[in-house]
């Protein structure tokens, strides 16, 4: 075991190389080596990435081809602005920031295109509620796997019919598991609203998906 | 009292991740109240479920297309008006047709203005009796001005006519300065005004009669030529004169 002797070789102790090694594989490295021309570090923060970031626009899109352009785009971004890029957080808030901006934009988008929805064409002409369009499955028992497939799919739905602001957030806590402070910071927030949309949105959740709890 | 507990408890159950253990006081709280276990054992199953969305993968070829995006990305650095969007189209059409609308009004309003002026110049000039005409003699009121007489007419039209005429046809003459301002023949068709250099800069009024009840009064504008002073003989009209 090494000790240090004096002062000196505390203040310029070299950096063991362990730590050289860590380093040169950080995002923050690699995004460093993709700023001097590295297009291999970028590949690998790409490669590292392109999975989370795809399904979590997926989850806030309920679109897979749309999340796939959304996911390139916000790897666009990044690669754009390599330059003005600082190290004041993870780059994983960094990236999931833009990925969110993204996606809440394409949600508004949508919003204003005002897609027609197929309720509208059963709605009865007394007046009562609109029924969602839910035809007979006619189909033979599935197994337990397309249950779960279902069920999965329930959720999205549910999901999907969130509001932004709450949809955000549930899906970094229970779909990715990011912690309180990282979500934060993610949507520039405080924790104290981040937990309490949390809190919100499982609380819809819950009445939406009652029948399978 | 309950109630608060209750939702202390809800409140700590919330934060929790999935694998958490409760705390001793909520795990103790949860013994005794039936609502609360009914909420944990919901709560733990829909995040169950949520949970199990687990991760979507992207495509094989993300990173080829990716890579072809960067591409086109770093070939066209120019400005792509195609890409704009909607708001920044009309913004960008909008300010085109400002400008454009608003140097229209500019060139308007210069090419009035010195239309408007002889308007103006025409309105606060009194109305003048046609000048008399009056041989070898030029007024001065208050500014400077030059009555031509029907000599010079005359000898204008012969000029004209015979261009080669030179003698000098008409000295008028006071120009309230106590120096002759001086009228000659030019050569060819145009005339030139000697002008005493202590003139003053009010702008010339000369009266032009042709004896024949036909007068006219032409304003000229002051004309400074910047620094004055006196040109050199060799471009006088008069030689041992020295005029500007």
């Amino acid at each position: 075991m090494n000790t240090l002797t004096t002062i000196d070789e505390l203040a310029f102790a070299p950096p063991l190389e362990q730590e050289v090694l860590e380093d040169t594989t950080s995002d923050h490295a690699l995004l460093e080596a993709t700023r001097t021309g590295d297009e291999d570090a970028f590949a690998e923060l790409v490669s590292r990435y392109r999975n989370q970031i795809t399904s979590y626009i997926y989850r806030m899109t309920s679109d897979y081809d749309n999340a796939v352009d959304l996911a390139q785009e916000t790897f666009v971004r990044v690669y754009r602005a390599r330059d003005r890029y600082q190290r004041s957080y993870a780059f994983s808030t960094y990236i999931y920031r833009i990925a969110t901006n993204l996606a809440i934009s394409e949600l508004r988008k949508r919003k204003r295109r005002k897609l027609v929805s197929l309720t509208g064409f059963f709605q009865s002409t007394d007046g009562s509620e609109p029924k969602e369009l839910n035809p007979p499955d006619c189909r033979p028992l599935q197994d337990s796997e397309l249950v779960d497939a279902e069920r999965r799919n329930a959720v999205q739905r549910a999901i999907g019919t969130l509001p932004e602001k709450y949809r955000a957030p549930l899906i970094l806590r229970d779909v990715d598991g990011r912690s309180y402070d990282e979500i934060a910071r993610i949507l520039e927030t405080s924790e104290g609203t981040v937990k309490s949309r949390i809190s919100r949105a499982r609380g819809f959740l819950r009445e939406k998906m009652r029948a399978y709890l | 009292m309950r109630e608060i507990k209750c939702e202390t408890v809800r409140h700590e159950l919330e934060e929790l991740m999935l694998n958490d253990e409760c705390s001793m006081y909520v795990t103790q709280h949860m013994r005794e109240c039936g609502d609360c276990r009914e909420f944990h054992q919901k709560q733990t199953k829909l995040r169950q479920i949520v949970g199990s969305l687990g991760t979507v993968e992207a495509p094989p070829d993300f990173d080829f297309r990716l890579r072809a995006r960067l591409a086109n990305e770093s070939s066209g650095n120019g400005i792509r008006v195609m890409q704009w969007s909607f708001a920044s189209k009309g913004f960008a059409a909008a300010t085109m047709m400002l400008l454009f609308v608003g140097g229209a009004v500019y060139v308007r309003t210069i090419m009035n203005q010195p239309a408007k002026q002889a308007i103006a110049d025409q309105r606060t000039e009194p109305p003048q009796p046609p000048p008399k005409p009056v041989e070898n003699e030029a007024r001065f009121d208050n500014a400077p001005s030059v009555v031509v007489s029907d000599n010079f007419s005359r000898s204008v039209t012969k000029e004209r006519r015979a261009p080669l005429s030179k003698r000098p046809t008409l000295a008028t003459v006071d120009s309230g300065v106590k120096s002759p301002l001086l009228f000659s023949d030019a050569p060819r068709h145009s005339a030139i005004f000697q002008i005493d250099a202590s003139a003053s800069l009010e702008p010339f009024q000369v009266s032009l009669d042709d004896g024949r009840g036909n007068a006219r009064t032409i304003s000229v504008p002051t004309i400074t030529f910047g620094s004055q002073r006196v040109l050199p003989k060799a471009n006088s009209a008069q030689k041992g004169v020295g005029v500007w």
